[in-house]
């Protein structure tokens, strides 16, 4: 019996042995005379999956945090506190990597590729901070994202920009937005990582280009507040959706507003939205918007249809930005290349056995997938614009000092201008 | 700062972001990478002299899904043995016998009166009827026969498990066995670090056994006493590389040995009884790259038969 | 009143519109949860694949890079002449610098006995450049391999050498399977 077994189980280990994918395990181990033992290779262990549960405690104890010191606490100072530690512990101790921003790509990937599976810390540092929102405004963006608190840390002499111009900035995050989930959803690039300026830095070292960028940014926050966040942040689009709604939002004033104007220029990010006067809401203004709104709000199809074509249209171009297609159109517009041997990526791709049809076919897959997603993406931006332009015409009634809802970062600096004491 | 120069700053530095993301994006496509600056060119290594080739490929057999591991040739058919089978094949590819086997055969040895099967740890004799007539065991446990020679009457067992060659009668006595040990630096025994480990009699009857660990050829007498030897280590095509070539040997009619390689360069040479390299049968670009080395064999008009794992195939290579 | 029912609408519009975005969010994230696993993920390199094209040296956001030849022993057959050791056209089988293809000589050669040498990576050393990896896999075993170490990898979301590899040899796995070690590989897999 006991014979029989080490035979069953000698012949497994041959099996192994032969069947196996490298098949060529040395047989049988030298016999040592000396008395040399084989070591067998370190494998150092990747960081826990506790300590990966633990980031997201801390992910969850520093919204609660954010959230009670803008909304109860009505503290600055704990904000920078917070925001310091954030920079520390998700920034240099975590090294920016996941962050919430970044995780867009992941659950853009969950949903479209079905052979990737999302880790569920990540899932929860992309839901957290949204739920957050919901309830509480943006205390992620206060002092617990690392990107924004390092910008915050930073916001030196900050200068009001014309309304233009933010106008138009508030376009690139949607921009941005989408062009990330397209190439996530494409399996074509995680740009949101790619081009997060600040990892740089918290890693202390990147490439130099990388660290230029990062710093580009920083000098620009020194007077334009919070660059990333208000021109680039993808995640701030969600973020400011869910903020808009949210059902508890930090107010500047503890009490009533007297409308002193004091927090007026307080906001380094141009969030405070100011009383409108009720004079210039004449009946025949008032007509003219409603007239002009309703227009525009009939226009918003026309606009989705529009830019659901032009991004489809450009599907040959945008899919270049997947490295598949990239490679094959190269080695057809450019054969030549084939047989220049300087080329990695070409002669790997040689040397690989797959067929020059096989890749041909898969690049068409990934650019079928741009022209569908294309007309997703430009709808959405279509339904972006139109909804802008729209809203150039809605008649705000406004008539205390208040953040706006969707773009305040819950900072907390306007607070220390009010005057008004709390009532007890 | 004047609100000008402010703002004249923040478009430079807007400008700035946009260059570097945009040049760094540009900059990294497949047609515009930097070259690898660790560049090591193993291929020149593997290019072989046209002139040195002197055969060439004339035939191939393919052999389908079985998963063959020993080859003989024998009056001009092929016999190949494997997964849980014996065949006999002709050269134009027609099946002249299939037999069971209980196991996976791993060498082959054909001969006028019968053929010889070995299998990891027993030895089958068949008629070529393929009706079994004898088969017995080795001793130990840890045996892995890999090759099998005959001399006289005296068949020779390479033991790739235990590092010896063993000697039996032809009923299964069993005579003795080395392990290529002896007092000289250059008895060191067999270093078979992987279950490499080929013997043949050449046609002055001499035995020869390939110590793969020191890329040697080792003649020995019949009673295991090392007569002579020579080895040839070299990253060049003089010499063999790794741990354990050369895997397979065979031997032509006028003595000179066909060895085949395993590992990164996979390739069939000839070298003079001494050891000189004569000529290239099959250069490395012939087969898959870190492949396993093919079985050789030689038939009686000195045509060089390859059993390739890697292609499932039976290749057949001529002079030119 | 007509104040009052005014505020009421605004409240019913924000509660509204609340409720969509919360419903969102648990749709997403319930939608997501479907496709998640309790598994941490790591990038890892597939030594089958692998071809060696110095990237993981030069791309790596970690310098050195967070790559590093790993010696899968059981492969290694300890041989004199290593073809991952030793420069290709050498004067002598010895240790001396120029005989070494490593340009940070991070392999430590080591007689054991007669005639086995043991060579052992300096892993502080390693520049993870492939030299010795396409050495060895050429001329002898392929014992030497590139892995990603996972106490130096930073686990970007986007791996910079992922997206440069030419072979796609670098792909995301549960970090209970984070390495591929070669002859190891098999048998774990079936135990």
């Amino acid at each position: 019996m006991k014979n029989s077994l080490s035979k069953i189980f000698l012949f497994l280990i041959f099996t192994f042995l032969f069947l196996g994918v490298y098949g060529q395990n040395r047989f049988p181990k030298p016999e040592f005379d000396s008395g040399y033992e084989q070591p067998s290779p370190t494998k150092p262990e990747p960081r826990s999956n506790a300590m990966e549960i633990l980031d997201v405690f801390v992910l969850l104890a520093a919204l609660s945090l954010s959230s009670w010191l803008a909304i109860k606490k009505r503290s600055r100072q704990g904000i920078l506190w917070l925001s310091i530690f954030s920079i520390i512990y998700f920034g240099f101790y975590r090294e920016g990597c996941v962050c919430s921003v970044g995780a867009i790509q992941n659950v853009a990937l969950a949903f479209f590729d079905s052979g990737y599976k999302i880790s569920l810390t990540i899932l929860a540092f992309f839901l957290l901070p949204l739920i957050f929102a919901l309830f509480f405004g943006r205390s992620f963006c206060a002092g617990v994202c690392p990107l924004g608190a390092i910008q915050d840390l930073l916001v030196i002499n900050p200068i009001s920009v014309p309304s233009w111009i933010r106008k138009t900035l508030d376009f690139v995050p949607y921009l941005y937005l989408g062009f990330a989930v397209l190439f996530a959803a494409t399996g074509t690039d995680f740009i949101i990582c790619r081009y997060d300026p600040f990892i740089g830095i918290f890693r202390m070292n990147a490439p130099y280009i990388m660290i230029i960028l990062g710093i580009a940014f920083l000098l620009l926050g020194m007077f334009f507040a919070r660059p990333y966040c208000r021109a680039f942040c993808p995640y701030g689009v969600l973020l400011n959706w869910m903020s808009k709604v949210s059902k508890w939002h930090m107010t500047i004033t503890p009490d009533e507003c007297i409308k002193c104007k004091l927090c007026e220029p307080s906001c380094p990010f141009d969030a405070i939205e100011i009383p409108i006067d009720e004079k210039e809401r004449t009946e025949d203004t008032v007509r003219k918007n409603v007239r002009r709104f309703s227009i525009y709000a009939i226009l918003i199809p026309l606009w989705m249809l529009a830019g659901g074509f032009a991004i489809s249209k450009a599907h040959v171009f945008l899919s270049r930005a997947n490295p598949d297609v990239f490679l094959a159109e190269l080695m057809i517009t450019n054969p030549e290349l084939i047989d220049d041997t300087e080329n990695l990526d070409i002669q790997t791709f040689l040397e690989s056995g797959k067929t020059m049809e096989q890749l041909v076919e898969e690049a068409s897959v990934i650019r079928m997938k741009f022209k569908k997603g294309g007309w997703f993406l430009g709808a959405f931006l279509g339904l972006v614009i139109g909804v802008m332009v729209m809203n150039q015409f809605k008649m705000r009634k406004q008539d205390i000092y208040e953040p706006h809802k969707g773009n305040c970062f819950s900072c907390a600096r306007c607070m220390d201008f009010c005057p008004v004491e709390k009532k007890i | 700062m004047s609100k000008k120069s402010i703002g004249i700053l923040i478009l430079v530095i807007i400008g700035i972001i946009i260059t570097i993301i945009i040049l760094d994006f540009l900059g990294n496509r497949p047609n515009n990478r930097g070259d690898n600056p660790y560049e090591y060119n193993v291929e020149e290594f593997k290019a072989v002299d046209a002139s040195l080739i002197h055969y060439k490929e004339t035939k191939n057999i393919p052999l389908g899904d079985i998963i063959a591991r020993g080859m003989d040739i024998f009056k001009g058919d092929i016999y190949i043995t494997g997964q849980n089978f014996l065949q006999v094949i002709q050269i134009n590819g027609v099946k002249k016998l299939n037999v069971e086997l209980e196991e996976t055969g791993i060498c082959l040895l054909v001969k006028e009166e019968f053929i010889i099967v070995g299998l990891q740890q027993k030895i089958i004799l068949f008629d070529h009827e393929g009706q079994i007539l004898n088969s017995w065991m080795p001793d130990k446990e840890t045996t892995y026969i890999t090759s099998l020679a005959m001399k006289d009457d005296i068949l020779y067992v390479a033991d790739a498990g235990n590092r010896r060659v063993l000697r039996y009668n032809i009923d299964g006595t069993y005579i003795g066995e080395f392990e290529g040990k002896s007092e000289s630096e250059a008895g060191h025994g067999f270093i078979i670090p992987s279950p490499h480990f080929d013997l043949v009699v050449n046609s002055y009857d001499e035995l020869w056994v390939v110590n793969p660990g020191k890329h040697a050829l080792e003649n020995y007498t019949d009673e295991g006493d090392l007569r002579g030897f020579w080895e040839s280590s070299s990253m060049k095509i003089e010499g063999f590389t790794g741990c354990c070539n050369p895997a397979e040997i065979a031997v032509l009619s006028n003595g000179s040995f066909v060895t085949a390689e395993k590992g990164g360069m996979v390739r069939i040479k000839i070298y003079s009884q001494s050891g000189q390299l004569e000529s290239v049968v099959a250069a490395p670009e012939k087969f898959v790259e870190e492949g396993k080395a093919p079985e050789v064999k030689v038939d009686e008009n000195d045509i060089i038969y390859a059993l390739d794992f890697d292609k499932k195939m039976i290749r057949v290579f001529e002079k030119k | 009143m007509a104040e009052e029912k005014k505020l009421n609408r605004r409240d019913f519009i924000q509660n509204g519109a609340r409720i969509t975005a919360g419903v969102s969010i648990v749709g997403v994230g319930v939608v997501a949860a479907t496709k998640s696993s309790k598994d941490k993920y790591v990038w890892q390199i597939d030594p089958a694949k692998c071809t060696q094209c110095g990237r993981c040296a030069t791309d790596c956001v970690k310098n050195p890079s967070a790559v590093k030849c790993v010696h899968a022993y059981d492969v290694c057959g300890y041989c004199d002449l290593c073809g991952g050791y030793f420069k290709p056209g050498m004067n002598a089988l010895q240790t001396g610098a120029e005989n070494q293809l490593c340009p940070t000589a991070a392999i430590e050669r080591r007689f054991i006995e007669e005639p086995y040498f043991e060579y052992i990576i300096d892993e502080d050393l390693c520049i993870a450049c492939g030299l010795c990896v396409k050495g060895c896999g050429a001329f002898g075993n392929g014992s030497f391999q590139l892995q990603i170490r996972h106490d130096l990898c930073d686990n970007c979301n986007e791996c910079a050498i992922a997206r440069v590899c030419p072979s796609d040899a670098i792909s995301r796995i549960p970090a209970n399977q984070a390495y591929i070690i070669k002859g190891e590989s098999v048998a774990n897999d079936e135990s």
